[in-house]
């Protein structure tokens, strides 16, 4: 393969998106564990950010970083699992599902958090004055375990990874940092998206987490 | 006039002993509401002092409960209420071994909340502020060393 085309898959508003992501989520379990409460709430707020990015982008992005190019129907989902699905360039049709079910599940957590309130009323999500201190309390322990539910798709996530390293011989680590990989001669590569672009969703994305967080 | 404060001295003892001889469940399950409450207060006088205009009609009434209550907080903690009484309580055995410790952070919350109702009562917002810091420090002080964490 060394010999083989490299094309451009994932651009880098994508790949840095997700490798923050892969930083800030344990970093966030550790400051709760450490009772480091301050942190937490302003890692959530980056985090907030970062995925309302990433979901703005999944509309406007580049070829790949789309949702339109990759959430595919159950139909097409079926026909990659029976291997009749033909070569994908980018996330194939079951990966796509898990790519909006990790950014929901990712939304759900940081939003669950933003009206939580530990038992003390010491520490306060950012939007928690809008609620009771009782639904706020409830909302913690939601917020709690609901972080369950994002470790076992974490899991499935690593769990894919190693599956098609080890099974397929196909390694989906190495784009995801330098952002190209081998492709035959008649594949299509990425389209870019325009640098503005990311200006709009950059702006868009911290526009809405400051409103969230700071001014509501 | 002797006989009155007799009777109400004997009154107190009663009442007192018939607190401390509730049965422990029921005395860790008032203790738990108690703080429930004034958690819940610190968290109604906070979300007044983060808009632009605090609704002092908001704030005082918790900052009473929390003066009421902050005076009464070394009652909640007979003998038998703690981690022995096998219910659920978070309640570290350092309260009664360590009696003198836990008074004085009992009484550092009393002061931190008197503090807080004066402010609150007088209407001056500037001082309401500047008095959550003192008590939420005193809580934290207390919680710190004689409550055992969640897990």
């Amino acid at each position: 393969m060394s010999g083989a085309r490299k094309v451009r898959i994932w651009d880098l508003p994508v790949r840095l998106v997700h490798w923050a992501i892969v930083l800030i989520v344990p970093a966030m379990w550790a400051t709760h564990e450490y009772e480091r409460m301050d942190l937490h709430i302003l890692l959530g707020q980056t985090l907030l950010g970062l995925v309302l990015f990433r979901l703005i982008w999944g509309l406007i992005g580049s070829s790949t970083a789309r949702f339109s190019g990759f959430v595919r129907g159950p139909r097409a989902v079926a026909r990659y699992l029976a291997g009749r699905g033909g070569p994908v360039f980018g996330h194939n049709p079951l990966g796509g599902w898990s790519v909006l079910l990790m950014l929901l599940v990712l939304v759900t957590q940081v939003g669950l958090g933003l009206f939580a309130i530990d038992e003390d009323s010491l520490n306060e999500g950012p939007l928690s004055h809008l609620v009771s201190y009782e639904t706020a309390r409830t909302l913690a322990h939601r917020h709690e375990t609901f972080f369950y539910i994002l470790l076992a798709l974490i899991a499935v996530h690593i769990g894919a990874i190693l599956y098609y390293r080890l099974f397929k011989r196909d390694d989906l680590i190495t784009p995801m940092v330098t952002g190209r990989r081998a492709a035959g001669e008649d594949e299509a590569a990425m389209i870019p998206a325009p640098w503005w672009r990311f200006l709009v969703a950059a702006g868009l994305a911290a526009g809405a987490t400051l409103l969230l967080a700071q001014y509501l | 006039m002797k006989h009155v404060l007799l009777g109400a001295a004997a009154l107190a003892a009663v009442a007192t002993a018939a607190y401390a001889q509730r049965p422990a469940a029921q005395v860790i399950q008032a203790r738990q509401a108690n703080y429930k409450q004034m958690a819940a207060a610190v968290k109604g006088i906070n979300d007044q002092l983060r808009g632009g205009s605090p609704d002092l009609a908001a704030i005082r009434p918790r900052a009473a409960l929390l003066a009421d209550r902050a005076l009464l907080v070394l009652r909640w903690f007979p003998h038998g209420s703690g981690p022995q009484a096998g219910v659920q309580t978070r309640a570290r055995p350092e309260i009664w071994s360590d009696r003198g410790g836990f008074e004085r952070a009992g009484a550092g919350l009393l002061v931190a909340a008197r503090a807080l109702n004066r402010a609150a009562q007088s209407g001056d917002v500037a001082a309401i502020r500047a008095a959550m810091p003192a008590l939420t420090r005193a809580c934290s002080a207390c919680h710190d060393d004689y409550r055992a964490p969640e897990h």
